[in-house]
């Protein structure tokens, strides 16, 4: 197997004087369906946001491809290739599904305000080929019927949904989703798990999912990765993860591991 | 549709186009401020209403353009017309030096410190002394229209109007662009902004530039409106009458800034006739609009009347125009 996509060594982030994450490893081949997951405050969505540039780590490093992406700003490391999305629906609510689409492809395009402003040709035809992507993307999640509808005006699921397809429209080659399944119905849960799928066999990308929906992350990831207290506490196959003791003792506490056991 | 954006704008040029025909020399002077407010509230509301930056330095640009526009005839003996033009790109550049602190501020904080700015460039007005000549103010040189055959004041308003037309229509052009999308992206969420690449720091900074070029223009053309510039035309009132037309007009929204300019302007001029009037009048419009039409004039029409939606993409029409030109698609056999 070839050098990982993504890796993070010994990463530590302090806010003040709490120790958030305290020496993270982390290793991510490509193609992979990470699961991360961790008892509430474990520092699951610190690792994701310092991945993507949002908080500079006190030590450690993390690297995309075998480059050093640490301290480079946040649309910096979105334009090599990496996206997210987040925890609350951040849809731009100012716009309609299409154009928070067409937003998504921001990355993939190059009209300056000038050839926009005059109207020329070159930015028109970029404008057109922009739409039509959006349109298809919108088919690929079976969302097209929402097209012209204002963000606002979805479900919270739809959101959810338009949000990775305005994420994977930027054709990126790893996808970081936190709690992706937070609020769905079983359904909708069912059609994320063959969504998620889909996006890697399809389009190739690699992922990684925060997520307490246990079910998804035992059921659609390659290998899941457990925190706690800032610290990677267990990683491995999902079977293996569920097993483990370490784990079981940091979601259920000590006494009700001797009472797991026992049953 | 009949009364859609298109043909009601289109109109309203008709008219404005015919206004040196029958005007007086003051309903000309007062159609001309109704342009220079159009380009000031247009570029505001790049700025406030799609990038979302809460900035009150639009008067101080207003204030560098015609500052620039005057100064570069009086004291460096350039032609109106090489000077207008720069005015308004130094407004644009110190437009953009402002989104610095816009990287790190925002709200109220960013507003008070581009308050902060204008207050330094009034300073800088009323005691430069040697460059600006201080409180009083100064006259700039006659400006001539020669060899076309107009006196100034009608030249000076056709010139306005070709300005409104080409400003008018970039504007659209840009905020119906990716351009645009990247300036609606930063105001809605600057996070889910960058996580797709759009770089806050750049956008701003384009915003910024963009009103501040739209204010440097109507800031020269004002000057040549009045051949005086004084500072107490670029204070603090003036901020808040540029606010209230994109209030009234509509946030976000280009159409809206003209129509909101339009009523503002025609609203305190009416009001001039009966002293006291105008600041109280003006009051009890801001604050009606405030509670009660948040989205201003412009929302209203979005609801009632068909054809005045602005979606931040090419219309059907546009692409269709696009399309009409052969050398324009791509033909099948590049596929």
């Amino acid at each position: 197997m070839s050098a990982p996509l993504l890796s993070v060594g010994d990463l530590h982030i302090s806010f003040g004087g709490v120790r958030v994450l305290q020496g993270v490893n982390l290793a991510v081949d490509r193609l992979e369906i990470r699961g991360l997951i961790g008892p509430n405050g474990a520092g699951k969505t610190t690792l994701l946001n310092a991945i993507c540039g949002m908080y500079r780590p006190r030590q450690g490093s993390i690297q995309l491809d075998g480059a050093s992406i640490v301290g480079r700003k946040p649309s910096d490391i979105a334009q090599l290739g990496l996206g997210r999305t987040f925890q609350t629906s951040q849809l731009f609510k100012g716009m309609t599904v299409l154009e928070n689409l067409m937003t998504g492809l921001h990355r993939q395009t190059v009209t300056g305000f000038l050839s926009a402003g005059f109207c020329l040709r070159r930015g028109r035809d970029e404008e057109m080929r922009t739409e039509e992507e959006a349109r298809r993307a919108l088919h690929f999640v079976g969302m097209s019927d929402f097209a012209d509808r204002p963000a606002t005006a979805l479900s919270f699921g739809q959101q959810r949904v338009v949000e990775i397809a305005r994420t994977l429209i930027g054709d990126p080659r790893i996808v970081l989703l936190d709690e992706p399944a937070v609020g769905l119905s079983i359904n909708r849960l069912t059609e994320l798990d063959a969504l998620l799928r889909r996006i890697r066999d399809q389009k190739g990308v690699t992922l990684i999912l925060i997520e307490h929906v246990i079910r998804l992350v035992m059921d659609v990831c390659d290998r899941v990765t457990v925190l706690s207290s800032g610290r990677v506490i267990a990683d491995g196959a999902p079977d293996t993860v569920r097993n483990d003791q370490a784990v079981i003792e940091a979601y259920l506490g000590k006494e009700l591991r001797a009472r797991h056991s026992a049953s | 549709m009949p009364f859609g954006r298109r043909n009601v704008l289109l109109a309203l040029l008709a008219i404005g186009a015919i206004v040196p025909a029958f005007a007086n020399g003051y309903q000309l002077f007062v159609c001309n401020l109704v342009a220079i407010y159009i380009l000031l509230a247009i570029g505001l509301n790049i700025l406030v209403g799609y990038a979302g930056q809460l900035a009150f330095a639009n008067a101080a640009m207003f204030g560098i353009g015609a500052y620039a526009t005057g100064l570069l005839q009086v004291h460096l003996g350039w032609p109106f017309w090489a000077a207008f033009p720069s005015g308004g790109l130094i407004a644009a550049a110190v437009g953009t030096l402002l989104a610095l602190p816009a990287l790190r501020m925002s709200g109220l904080y960013l507003a008070l410190s581009t308050l902060a700015f204008a207050q330094a460039t009034q300073w800088v007005f009323l005691h430069w002394e040697n460059v600006t000549f201080g409180a009083g103010g100064f006259k700039t040189p006659h400006l001539s229209f020669a060899p076309l055959p107009v006196d100034k004041s009608v030249g000076l308003y056709y010139l306005s109007i070709v300005l409104v037309v080409l400003l008018y229509l970039f504007g659209r052009h840009v905020v119906t662009s990716r351009i645009g999308r990247a300036f609606v992206a930063v105001r809605d969420s600057e996070v889910a902004a960058e996580s797709l690449g759009i770089d806050l720091l750049r956008y701003k900074a384009l915003a910024f530039g963009i009103s501040g070029f739209y204010a440097g223009v109507a800031g020269g053309l004002y000057s040549a409106l009045l051949n005086f510039v004084a500072p107490e035309g670029y204070d603090l009132f003036q901020m808040i009458i540029q606010k209230s037309t994109i209030v009234v007009g509509g946030m976000g929204s280009i159409a809206g800034s003209v129509i909101g300019a339009s009523i503002i302007i025609l609203v305190l001029e009416l009001l001039r006739e009966v002293k006291g009037m105008q600041e109280i009048a003006f009051g009890a419009l801001l604050v009606g609009f405030v509670l009660f039409m948040r989205g201003g004039l412009i929302a209203v029409l979005r609801r009632y009347v068909r054809g005045w939606e602005e979606p931040l993409r090419m219309t059907p029409r546009d692409q269709a125009q696009a399309l009409a030109q052969p050398e324009a698609r791509p033909s099948a056999a590049d596929k």
